[in-house]
């Protein structure tokens, strides 16, 4: 069995943002897909879900047109970047042939200005969402949003329409700018190392602020902490410093340093450590968090899509179904009944028999209706078939049956009543359905009509329903 | 033979309410039920499924109608011990399994013989009568774990007389009206089930926890399209376009008209998902439409059935003086709503009345003749949130509790309701929602789920009551 392993990603953020606009499975086929997935992570399981179900969505990906701008701005982005870094590299380090390079200039730019727009980041990094917004107006990167929003294929995305929140496209930004940055600085290290090697450079240094050499090379060996294990030989000596000190406003380039022009060459490792170190190597690792941070953040509203929390709930809630898989044929019920109640009763009868009465509620009953008959029988209950048979067997004339109105009538009565209408020398049968003795043995509308409808089957003269 | 799953057949006289008792127990409202004696006709099985696995399957069965019959001849063929006596069942079933005689009984028994448990259902409202016995013997010739349940159909209660009896034939005799039996009597019939054989108490126990996990899942879902639903509801807005400078009467009445039918949709939406959520697919309602129209004419004196009356809406801080209140601490981040409000609604004062006669707002947009439009909506008055709501939440909760054996109209009106159900301190917070959407603003996902999760809370205590 393969197992693609997609992975959390913008588009899958988006993909499923879009799927789930249009579609979101019923419970039953969620479980199922959540059991067959060997996984037990949710977001391994949704991405799984996502990608067998991406089919669904016809229109085309928003995230293919998302993607595809935001592609395009930052290969741009970075493009200019990189140029912008080697342009400003190249005319930094022109060499007038009159006045030496000034290394606290370059290690500005090179060093100083990254650290800043890291510290930036950092910023933001640490004051989330709340901090963001005063940052932001800090940062080049909000101008720059700006002016994205400007461009004309960004009119062609309904930002609106995308789910992101203000924190995910803060991480995206952030996460982006890292690489422009680095890109940045990558353009002003190229430019170094090519003036470099096509140029004698001398580089000297110079400043208004009364700054001694000892001072200057301390802060220099500070910075070169990283590397002067490593490579000695990049970090500034005093002398070094020393020698290439230079005042503008002196009246000559000392003579000194016209000497040593060779040895003035020697910061260019120093420069190009300070590079690497600060402006590419800690770019990197700010490159790495943010990237972290970003994922964290997709991850977390990756969860929190509308219909997510209830795809998981219905993943990992067990499926039961309790209903019938076949179809029932429904009785059809008749509605209209022919039979009459006969309301006039005889005071007296051959026979009463009592289906399932027993003796002495037959005795109750004639106690209370007052209608005499010289037999009277129980029947049915727990009589035997043989013992009904030698009732019917004796019987003649009108009789009269009293049945519980309130049970619906069997089989077994039907047959009884057959059996009953079968003996010629029985006149007429009436069925007398009484109500319960608490209720007088007045019998309900209700339960009447369920007698009546059933007694319709038979087809006897013989056979009268009575109201006693 | 017999299958690892317990297996219950729901057996007694025709008309009990063996089907009521099915229906109840396996939230099915497909089945039949009929006071004519005799609409089951056919046995049908109900398997309760934990993910596609059978846990245990209920039997829904025809009455008996010659137990007499069946009796004797069982009695004829079974001289035996009493260890044996089941084969004498298993050989009548046999025998007249193409007797149309005893279809009925060869139905019901059926499932017993293959290893079923026996649920035994007397109408417990009517008085006791020794006819039962011959049931009662034949099952018992079939030597399987049994219990009887007492329904009571009607009025009056014999159930003393009942239990008397029934306590001879069966260990487990329990009350259950499957009409009006809430979840937890439904569950408690379950546990009840469990105890017939020491087999069957995990997997019942396993249904049981799966029903336990579905039923929270289901109000969640619930929860979650009244909350989806409200949102739409109130912040809905028509368009349509008009042709001249201002719109003209007509085209007023048919914007408004359009704007009724599209809010009157979404509750009949709302309402059919809420229903197939509780697996009730054929329910007939008989029920007020939503009035748009009345939920302004509000009085003191008249309180509206779902509504809020008009104290209660300055106490929510719903008043007109209030949302200045409300909107006043939306701009200070919402740390202060309670103040804002009760600032605002001190400083609105009588202003707070004339929020119940802003139905809908009518407004012209746009410039050019031709391309103007006329916008209805979203809602103003202030009461509407609550109608639909109390609306929402009433009909979710009859639905919730709603008896799958029930086959009668339900009513959605004659319910005060707002007092209980939402208390002022969950009415604010809808309020505050309420508010934006009211506005036309967007609302956050915090704010959502807050919401939410104020229904929730609203929802269960509808639930108990
Ligand atoms: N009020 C009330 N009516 C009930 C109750 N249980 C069943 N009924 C009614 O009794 C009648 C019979 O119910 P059914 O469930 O069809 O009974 P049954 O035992 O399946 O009937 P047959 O399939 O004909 O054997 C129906 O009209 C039900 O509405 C109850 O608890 N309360
Ligand atoms: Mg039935």
């Amino acid at each position: 069995m393969q197992q693609k392993t997609t992975q959390l990603s913008l588009k899958s953020y988006l993909d499923l943002n879009q799927l789930l606009t249009i579609y979101k499975g019923s419970h039953e086929e969620n479980r199922l897909f959540s059991l067959s997935q060997k996984n037990r992570n949710s977001i391994v399981i949704l991405l799984a879900w996502l990608e067998k179900n991406l089919y669904r969505v016809t229109s085309e990906l928003e995230s293919a047109k998302y993607l595809h701008y935001l592609t395009l701005f930052s290969s741009l982005f970075g493009f200019i970047a990189l140029i912008l870094g080697f342009s400003t590299g190249f005319a930094l380090l022109s060499y007038s042939g009159s006045e030496p390079v000034n290394v606290i200039y370059l290690l500005l730019v090179m060093v100083g200005l990254p650290l800043l727009s890291m510290l930036l980041s950092l910023l933001s990094i640490i004051f989330g969402n709340r901090g963001a917004n005063f940052f932001a107006h800090l940062s080049p990167l909000y101008y720059l949003e700006r002016v994205v929003n400007f461009l004309p294929f960004a009119k062609k995305i309904e930002f609106s329409s995308l789910p992101f929140s203000a924190t995910l496209s803060k991480w995206i930004f952030l996460q982006r700018v890292q690489i422009f940055s680095f890109l940045f600085s990558l353009g002003l290290f190229l430019a170094l190392i090519l003036m470099i090697i096509s140029k004698d450079i001398a580089f000297g240094w110079s400043t208004t602020l009364q700054v001694d050499a000892k001072s200057f090379q301390t802060l220099l060996a500070t910075l070169s902490l990283p590397w002067r294990e490593f490579i000695p030989s990049a970090v500034p000596s005093l002398e070094l410093v020393e020698l290439s000190h230079y005042f503008r406003l002196g009246k000559h380039l000392d003579s000194n340093m016209i000497h040593n022009a060779d040895k003035l060459g020697a910061w260019w490792k120093f420069l190009a450590m300070a590079t690497l170190t600060y402006a590419l190597g800690l770019r990197l690792i700010f490159w790495g968090v943010t990237s972290y941070l970003f994922k964290q953040q997709l991850k977390k509203e990756f969860l929190s899509l509308n219909g997510v929390s209830k795809l998981i709930k219905e993943f990992q809630t067990p499926f039961v179904s309790t209903q019938s898989h076949k179809d029932e044929k429904h009785l059809e019920i008749k509605e209209n009944i022919v039979h009459k109640v006969e309301e006039n009763v005889d005071e007296e009868y051959q026979a009463i028999l009592g289906w399932n009465f027993s003796d002495e509620q037959l005795l109750l009953i004639e106690d209370s209706l007052s209608i005499k008959a010289k037999i009277k029988e129980p029947v049915g209950g727990k009589n035997s078939f043989l013992d009904d048979k030698n009732i019917i067997d004796k019987l003649k004339g009108d009789i009269l049956i009293y049945v519980k109105a309130w049970e619906p009538p069997t089989m077994d009565f039907m047959d009884f009543l057959e059996d009953v209408l079968d003996n010629s020398s029985i006149k007429s049968v009436n069925i007398a359905p009484l109500g319960t003795a608490e209720s007088q043995y007045k019998y309900t509308q209700e339960d009447m009509e369920i007698w009546l409808r059933k007694l319709e089957s038979i087809d006897s003269d013989k056979l009268g329903v009575v109201n006693v | 033979m017999s299958s690892s799953y317990p297996k219950f057949a729901v057996v007694g006289h025709p008309n009990k309410g063996k089907s009521s008792i099915v229906a109840s127990l396996a939230l099915d409202d497909s089945i039949q039920i009929g006071n004519t004696p005799g609409t089951t006709q056919v046995k049908r099985a109900f398997p309760l499924k934990v993910d596609g696995k059978i846990v245990y399957e209920l039997f829904d069965t025809p009455g008996f109608q010659r137990a007499r019959r069946v009796y004797a001849w069982l009695e004829e063929h079974g001289d035996v011990p009493a260890s044996k006596r089941v084969d004498v069942v298993k050989e009548f079933v046999h025998r007249h399994r193409d007797n149309e005689r005893f279809r009925d009984e060869v139905e019901l028994l059926e499932p017993i013989i293959n290893g079923a448990g026996v649920i035994y259902v007397v109408d417990a409202s009517k008085p006791y009568g020794a006819e039962y016995e011959i049931e009662m013997e034949i099952l018992r010739w079939c030597g399987q774990p049994s219990m009887a349940i007492l329904n009571l159909i009607g009025d009056d209660d014999y159930r003393e007389e009942w239990s008397r009896a029934l306590g001879q034939y069966f260990r487990l005799v329990r009350t259950y009206n499957p009409m009006t039996a809430s979840y937890k009597e439904h569950i408690e019939l379950l546990e009840s089930m469990a105890q017939l054989n020491e087999d069957w108490t995990k997997p019942i126990k396993q249904a049981i926890d799966a029903l336990n996990r579905h039923y929270e899942l289901k109000i969640e879902q619930t929860i979650s399209t009244i909350s989806d639903y409200m949102i739409k509801v109130l912040s809905f807005v028509h368009k349509q376009k008009i042709r001249g400078e201002e719109a003209t009467p007509t085209e007023k009445k048919r914007a408004k008209e359009a704007y009724k039918k599209k809010i009157l949709s979404y509750e009949h939406k709302e309402q059919e998902s809420v229903e197939k959520i509780w697996q009730h697919n054929g329910v007939e309602k008989s029920k007020e439409e939503l009035n748009l129209e009345r939920c302004g004419l509000f009085s003191e004196e008249s309180a509206s059935i779902f509504g809020l009356s008009q104290k209660e809406l300055i106490i929510t801080g719903a008043s007109a003086g209030a949302i200045t209140g409300g909107g006043l601490d939306l701009l200070v981040a919402g740390s202060s709503f309670f103040l804002g409000t009760l600032i605002g609604g001190v400083v609105g004062g009588v202003g707070a009345m004339y929020g119940f006669n802003n139905l809908y707002e009518l407004r012209v947009l746009g410039q050019s003749i031709g391309k103007r439009e006329l916008s209805v909506g979203p809602m103003q008055n202030l009461n509407f949130p609550y109608i639909v709501l109390g609306r929402a939440l009433y009909h979710a909760s009859l639905m919730a509790k709603r008896s799958h054996a029930t086959r009668g109209v339900i009513e959605l009106k004659n319910i005060s309701f707002t007092e209980e159900i939402i208390s002022s301190e969950s009415r604010k917070i809808l309020e505050k929602v309420h508010i934006k959407l009211r506005k036309g603003k967007e609302i956050t996902k915090e704010e959502q789920e807050e919401y939410t999760s104020t229904l929730h809370k609203s929802f269960l205590e509808l639930l108990k009551s």
